[in-house]
């Protein structure tokens, strides 16, 4: 008929969708997030009758209010030595979750000696995660799960199983608190996530959630964490370059080990939407001005940014391959969310 | 009944995406049962995706173009050796809506630092990949490359926008004058593709344009941290970014036609490099740098409706007051963007 029709009738299609896995399988315990990925308006369905435990637009954004709590505690605890203030962490009146984390900080501080352009970096990516937690808390409301325990002295456990054990100093310790080049590391492990994370929610958000603006907001959030990325790729290759080598700035490779590790956590999990597998761009070092760089993290054929199911965000911030994972990594108690187990 | 659809058609028509993304979900329901009146607005409104991939493809023609001609000193479809050994694609231009046009302007720029010239490389290619996709997307349906001109039309918008000697400006003259060409267009890629995803009906579709909004914000995040880097202080291009970005949020507030900014499009809808003050954790204030272009409260980025990108693309030549010229005509397309029937130009 026309596209306002088509978008409503979109929306319902994905309702349909979710709705039927959550019947047939459970809440969340078979939910693929890109599943409704194909043309659902050449094949019109009848408006569904949503059952109860489909998911919601307020599932999905709360399932982004969780990694948005532990991307602005990492940035937070990285600019200024403490975290989101109890406000911005609280249970909605309305969410089935009620207890407030708590963060296990670790080595968690204010990362020292940085120049002064250096730390206003730090300000602004820490800022804008504090404003995307306020922004979503804000949307949802009563609804808004509370903050969940977070352990950021996850990232020592989570190199040593990448295997970056001789960065820069040889020592083994990877504490992404301690230096500016340690801290690029450890925001790497989180941008490309947000990115690809995102983009595998932003399709699923129902008519009603489209008209409420969530979609253009969720699009508007994926754009500011490719231009986190772009910002932690382009330091990383640019600091590469200015070393000379890969060997006299591991900071490169540790991040690709990153990419490795975040493959094989969710190896068999990796049929991602639009895309033909994998869903990592290494990093490369140019050694020349006719060699090009890696800054953009998209498919090889189409440079079209990856997408992830929740799953597969799962498996990452858990640091486990396992399926049916209910908490790990990031997450010890795991997320407050009706995606908290992996399935796949 | 009627009036109220043509009310809020001619509401779409005149502020796109903004307007219905505030619209409620009964209102929507409403007008999906009454379009099938043979209403001429209505038929106004009724693009399809076709288009809407289309208005992309005219962006994605400019930008190919810009960092073929920069990286490789070549347009996107006439291979050289450069473009080959970078392995960048040669494409045919197979789009046939429309008047086809020339690229004037624009030479390879005599790259002196490995990290801006590995960024332009990086850059064509991906950019050449999205002119591909959305041919081969497209098909017949696929318009044409207008007329681009890459020459004169820098010099044009940097007078406009007050950047020192702006009429003798050149993108092509060396690596910190390429990276202001290119933060002219990055940010603006975001913005459109940002406008046009809630537009969209394939779910196919989205998610294509979903990641590719990803890539130009990375693109654009690449390119604002190495502006950064290079003139932390804002002394000289750094600098250049706050004129550019005042100059495009000027031309997309008139795009608005008077009509006021939706909840993630404040005015102004642009920002430069210049560092701002943020309040961390409820503490203290902080001075911050503005490596992503983003409104500062929810710091979502901006959207844009097709009107406001042309306006940009064409230095106000898509507005008259609070009229829309269609085609818009100026900058770097002078003949205008190539558009189906219902399409945007």
């Amino acid at each position: 008929m026309d596209k306002l029709s088509a978008l409503i009738k979109i929306g319902l299609s994905r309702r349909k969708f979710l709705a039927g896995v959550g019947a047939s399988a459970g809440a969340a315990a078979a939910l693929n997030l890109v599943g409704c990925g194909g043309n659902s308006t050449a094949t019109p369905t009848p408006t569904p009758t949503p059952t109860p435990s489909a998911p919601t637009d307020a599932d999905i954004l709360n399932f982004a209010l969780n990694l948005e709590y532990l991307e602005a505690q990492f940035y937070l605890y990285a600019a200024t030595g403490s975290g989101l203030a109890a406000s911005d962490t609280t249970a909605g009146s309305a969410s089935p979750y009620k207890t407030v984390g708590t963060v296990t900080a670790g080595e968690a501080a204010a990362v020292p000696d940085l120049t002064g352009p250096q730390q206003e970096i730090l300000n602004e990516i820490a800022f804008e995660e504090q404003a995307h937690v306020r922004f979503l808390r804000s949307a949802l409301g009563s609804a808004a799960v509370p903050m969940p325990d977070i352990d950021l002295s996850f990232f020592g456990p989570l190199a040593v199983a990448a295997t970056i054990t001789t960065a820069a100093t040889g020592a083994g310790s990877f504490n992404p608190f301690s230096s500016f080049d340690y801290f690029l590391v450890g925001g790497f492990i989180f941008e490309d996530v947000g990115v690809t994370a995102y983009s595998g929610a932003a399709p699923l958000i129902s008519a009603a959630g489209v008209a409420a603006g969530y979609l253009t907001a969720a699009a508007g959030i994926l754009a500011v964490e490719a231009y986190h990325a772009g910002y932690i790729r382009t330091s990383l290759t640019g600091r590469a370059i200015a070393a000379g080598s890969e060997s006299a700035y591991p900071y490169l490779g540790a991040a690709n080990l990153v990419e490795d590790l975040r493959a094989t956590l969710t190896v068999g999990n990796s049929a991602a939407p639009s895309t033909t597998g994998s869903v990592e761009t290494l990093l490369t070092l140019p050694t020349s001005l006719t060699m090009p760089s890696s800054i953009v993290a998209a498919s090889a054929a189409n440079a079209v940014g990856f997408a992830r199911t929740v799953n597969q965000v799962l498996h990452i911030v858990y640091g486990s391959p396992t399926v049916g994972a209910k908490s790990g990594g990031f997450f010890p108690n795991g997320v407050n969310s009706v995606f908290a187990t992996t399935t796949a | 009944m009627a009036n109220q659809e043509t009310q809020v058609l001619d509401d779409i028509i005149a502020t796109g995406r903004r307007k219905m993304m505030t619209l409620s979900i009964a209102s929507l329901a409403g007008l999906m049962i009454g379009a099938s009146a043979p209403l001429a607005k209505a038929a106004t409104a009724s693009y399809t995706d076709a288009d809407i991939l289309n208005f992309a493809l005219n962006l994605e023609y400019l930008e190919a173009n810009f960092y073929y001609l920069a990286a490789f000193g070549t347009t996107i479809d006439k291979p050289n050796a450069a473009s080959m050994a970078a392995g960048a694609l040669q494409i045919t231009l197979s789009g046939t809506v429309g008047t086809p046009g020339t690229v004037s302007g624009g030479s390879q720029v005599p790259f002196t630092t490995i990290p801006v010239a590995s960024y332009a490389i990086e850059t064509a290619v991906e950019e050449g990949k999205h002119v591909q996709l959305l041919l081969t997307a497209l098909g017949s349906s696929a318009v044409a490359q207008p007329a681009i001109d890459l020459g004169t039309s820098f010099q044009t918008l940097a007078t406009a926008a007050n950047i020192p000697n702006g009429a003798g400006f050149s993108p092509y003259a060396s690596d910190d004058t390429f990276l202001v060409g290119a933060y002219v267009f990055e940010d603006v890629g975001v913005t459109a593709y940002h406008g046009a995803a809630s537009l969209l009906t394939m779910s196919a579709n989205l998610m294509t344009a979903a990641g590719i909004l990803a890539v130009e914000a990375y693109h654009a995040g690449l390119i604002r941290t190495t502006i950064n880097y290079i003139d932390p202080t804002g002394t000289s291009i750094a600098g250049y970014t706050n004129l550019i970005s005042t100059l495009r949020a000027a031309l997309s507030m008139a795009g608005l036609l008077g009509v006021a900014p939706g909840p993630f499009d404040a005015n102004p809808d642009d920002y430069g490099l210049a560092p701002f003050s943020v309040s961390l954790h409820g503490g203290a204030n902080a001075m911050a740098t503005r490596l992503t272009d983003a409104d500062p409260t929810n710091v979502i980025a901006f959207a844009r409706n097709t009107t406001q990108v042309l306006n940009i693309v064409t230095g106000g030549g898509a507005v008259n007051g609070t009229t829309v010229v269609s085609p818009a005509i100026g900058v770097f397309f002078p003949a205008g963007m190539n558009a189906g029937p219902n399409g945007f130009k």
